[in-house]
């Protein structure tokens, strides 16, 4: 009996990791397709880190336009991320997650601006928010990030080769 | 590859622009130097093990970015921006990014 | 200016390194680090519990009164169970007569749990189950169980015990599983720690409990009467207790080396058995 309960004890939590392990990589691996996708045709519409309007962009209308994601990591990589922190150096396992976050954050900032309208946005901002997992360090990790930055109606498609 | 924190390239003009790029990095404090800052905390100072983490993080996630704007074709980052973020207890990740462009 | 999208690299910001390589470099790093620290720990244990004098011991443990799961399964009225208590108490103390060095008073404490057992604890705490009381069939057969127990306490190997399971459960709470606050009294970490004795500390404790048995009985009659019936009870709980979990040196072979200390010594094997005590008779189990 005490057999038992320790394979139970020590076994579910292992079969919890090499379900979360199979489950994790499955879900990132939709994630990256999908914002893989939509990053080819997301193109189309410039973000960039300026400040001031690139000379030459006739503005019609500008208003800020956000984009935002919150997204959680899965239970193996959170062991992997506790683990790390015994020992310190780079968290291979954060990684990913932050990649994610990001790039579905500028997405969604981009979608959003689409569909208001906007054919640029300059200003982009990036701000990133630990939203669980404040506590003892083996709570849920979650991170928000937030995408932010003026959207920019022109009276002509951005100039480039294609314009 | 010229990196700026200003809006262009003084003395350049840029030609070209290709985007945002980003580079991450995130690191877990070690556990030895997490002991000494606890101990440094009490009477104040800097917490040398911490700035040089976070220096070795910050030059890592530059690094990343410039591969990105390598990658487009880029020779210059202009409005670089460094971000740090606290994801969990004990790790924190060094962001940067900025506006690849190509600049004459 | 011209605007040319281009997609940048898009693997810039994310290590190679794959998880499973990550996980296994790590858990094999920490692993082995805490094997080592658990290594030294462990024989500073050792040593401590061979050193630890007895009045200290007695002040740190005295009060303890382990909790042990398993709900009593006694319908009957309280005054008997404290009869109960109260005759193997008497045993006891009678067995533990016969070790004059006796260093503290052994207090048995009854616990309703099925399974067959008895375990002692750091301050004196002798703790028999229910189970155990139902199964023996003569008084010889509870002594011998209960100067097992003693003998543990004379080689001071429940402070060993204490000692391995609480750092097999702080290592373990150290890399996430449980938690560091039930470590010390959780059953599968006990179990981990090696059940707690070794067998080398089994076969010790045995001797000295046939001493006492026959210094009370003046033969060892009945002894061994507990192995043989464990068995029986291991096939009745419908899980076979495999010989690596359990550090209990298999019964057959525990009972071989009694009978050949025995010869060695010139104990009788062969005698009248005592009738359990008047408070225990009715426990004994139905055929």
């Amino acid at each position: 009996m005490q057999g038992l309960g320790a394979l139970i004890q020590l076994g579910l939590p292992l079969l919890l990791l090499v379900v979360a392990y199979f489950t994790g990589s499955f879900v990132e691996r939709r994630h990256y397709a999908s914002i893989r996708r939509r990053e080819q045709r997301a193109r189309r519409l410039p973000v960039l880190a300026f400040r001031d309007v690139p000379p030459g962009w006739e503005v019609q209308e500008a208003a800020l336009v956000t984009g935002t994601v919150v997204i959680s990591l899965d239970h193996f990589k959170r062991f992997l991320a506790n683990l790390r922190n015994l020992v310190g150096g780079r968290v291979v396992a954060y990684e990913s997650l932050l990649d994610r976050a990001r790039r579905e954050a500028i997405l969604r900032l981009q979608e959003s601006a689409f569909e208001a309208g906007f054919r640029a946005v300059v200003n982009l901002r990036l701000e990133g928010f630990q939203v669980a997992g404040q506590g003892e360090g083996r709570g849920t990790a979650a991170v928000e990030v937030v995408a932010y930055g003026t959207g920019l109606r022109l009276a002509r498609a951005p100039g480039g080769p294609e314009a | 590859m010229i990196l700026t924190n200003t809006e262009n390239v003084p003395g350049r003009k840029i030609v070209e622009f290709f985007g945002v790029v980003t580079g991450s990095t995130v690191r877990a404090k070690h556990i030895g130097k997490d002991i000494l800052a606890g101990l440094k905390n009490i009477v104040g100072g800097e917490l040398k093990g911490y700035t040089e983490l976070l220096q070795e993080a910050r030059t890592e996630a530059t690094e990343r970015m410039v591969a990105q704007a390598k990658s487009v074709g880029a020779n210059a980052v202009v409005n670089v921006r460094f971000a740090t973020s606290s994801i969990a207890a004990g790790a924190a990740e060094l962001f940067a990014y900025g506006t690849a462009v190509r600049v004459e | 200016m011209q605007w040319s999208p281009r997609a940048p690299r898009d693997d810039v910001n994310v290590s190679r390194t794959h998880p499973l390589s990550e996980a296994a470099s790590l858990v094999l790093g920490i692993g082995f680090a805490l094997f080592a620290l658990v290594a030294v720990a462990w024989g500073t244990l050792e040593i401590a519990a061979r050193w630890l004098p007895y009045d200290v011991e007695s002040k740190l443990f005295g009060g303890l009164r382990p909790a042990v799961g398993g709900e009593s399964h006694d319908t009957r009225p309280h005054d008997d169970a404290e009869a109960r208590r109260v005759a193997v108490q008497a045993l006891l103390d009678r067995l533990s007569s016969h070790w004059p060095e006796r260093p503290y008073a052994l207090r048995v404490e009854i616990v309703g749990a099925r399974e067959p057992n008895a375990a002692a604890f750091p301050g004196g705490a002798v703790l028999v189950t229910d189970g155990l009381l139902r199964q023996v069939r003569s008084e010889n057969e509870l002594s011998f169980v209960l100067a097992h127990e003693v003998g543990h306490f004379r080689n001071r190997d429940h402070l060993r015990r204490l000692g391995r399971s609480t750092l097999v459960g702080l290592a373990l709470a150290a890399i996430g599983f449980g938690d560091a606050s039930a470590a010390a009294t959780s059953q599968p970490f006990l179990l981990l720690a090696g059940r707690g004795f070794d067998r080398a500390e089994e076969s010790d404790a045995d001797r000295f409990a046939l001493e006492l048995v026959v210094a009370e009985y003046g033969h060892g009659a009945g002894a061994a009467d507990f192995f043989r019936g464990l068995p029986d009870a291991e096939a009745g709980l419908g899980v076979r207790v495999a010989g690596w979990v359990s550090t209990h040196p298999v019964s057959e072979a525990r009972i071989e080396a009694l009978e050949a200390f025995a010869r060695e010594r010139g104990f009788a094997m062969q005698g009248s058995l005592a009738p359990l005590p008047e408070a225990l008779a009715h426990d004994r189990a139905e055929p």
